[in-house]
């Protein structure tokens, strides 16, 4: 069993370096990019400062100026997410095509087997396209998913391509409220 | 995480001679004056406890509900003696105990969570194996 779970985590570092690699290809390297992330973080920063000094004031044009760039950050956080977009698309198909390709070949094949019963939500997920009813058995897709979320967040980080922590408290992107907003 | 050893020489005033993040990380009580340096270091010595618990669990072996609450005890556990008692940093810079209690905790649940399972797997299953 060892072939096939290390097959995955081979797979899934390679499809995390490749998935790195289009985006440095077609946003991280562009100088608009490069601009905008520079000026998201400065101003992240920034108002952070702003707000642990100012933050409960009832001074009005201290709130002014805060909400002011407040304003000024999350366009600039909207103009971010749409650079990254385009290329999101693209891998995102991509990488569905792959997905379907390793799912077919590893079509009914017991690929691991898990120390623990699954909830029964995640049983859909884990007993994947398996035969029997033993859910101790785990699918492709299963540890598949497991290891992108370890492996590319951490590939993300190695080579300082995730977003920094200020940036994502205090941004709202297109795709919903950062993480550390409902304090 | 990179390694910064400055010597002193920036700007070529300074000359103060800053302790590398990594001596820093593991002498008690060392000085934080970048938050994300901190953080960061939080979230890689998570990321390796994480892969180590699933090492052992794996060897061991721990199953089922008790295998996974005793991860995220010890793993929570750690990171909080870690930063209140071993480096003792206000937690209140850092937006409260429970920011940095969850920094990283997600990607370092995956890494034990795939160690645990590929260990276990290999160790006590491979007999079944004949697909």
């Amino acid at each position: 069993m060892w072939g096939d779970t290390l097959l995955i985590v081979f797979i899934s570092i390679c499809t995390a370096l490749l998935g790195e690699g289009l985006t440095w290809l077609m946003v991280y390297r562009t100088e608009r990019y490069q601009k905008l992330k520079a000026e998201v973080e400065k101003q992240s920063k920034r108002l952070e400062k702003r707000k642990e000094t100012h933050g409960d004031t009832l001074d009005k044009q201290q709130k002014k100026k805060i909400e002011r760039e407040e304003d000024r950050l999350k366009q600039n956080n909207r103009d971010l997410s749409f650079v990254k977009m385009k290329s999101m698309f693209a891998i995102g198909f991509a990488f569905t095509a792959l997905l379907s390709m390793f799912n077919n070949i590893f079509d009914g094949r017991v690929v691991a087997r898990l120390p623990f019963l699954p909830l029964t939500w995640i049983q859909g997920l884990s007993h994947r396209n398996l035969p029997g009813d033993d859910y101790y058995d785990c699918s492709f897709i299963f540890l598949y998913i497991l290891c992108t979320m370890s492996i590319r967040q951490n590939i993300q980080k190695l080579l300082g391509f995730a977003p920094s922590r200020a940036a994502s408290k205090q941004g709202n992107s297109l795709f919903g409220p950062a993480p550390g907003q409902f304090k | 995480m990179s390694t910064k050893t400055k010597s002193g020489e920036r700007n070529g005033s300074v000359k103060t001679v800053e302790l590398s993040v990594w001596s820093r990380a593991f002498t008690a009580n060392s000085e934080w004056p970048d938050k994300e340096e901190f953080l960061d270091v939080i979230y890689w010595a998570r990321q390796i406890l994480g892969i180590i618990l699933g090492i052992i669990w794996g060897i061991v072996p721990l199953k089922g509900f008790l295998g996974l609450a005793l991860f995220v005890l010890i793993n929570a556990g750690v990171i909080y003696f870690y930063f209140s008692s071993f480096q003792n940093v206000d937690e209140e810079e850092y937006d409260g105990a429970w920011e940095l209690t969850k920094e990283g905790f997600m990607t370092s649940f995956a890494g034990f969570m795939v160690t645990w399972i590929i260990i276990y797997s290999g160790l006590y299953y491979s007999g079944d194996e004949d697909l």
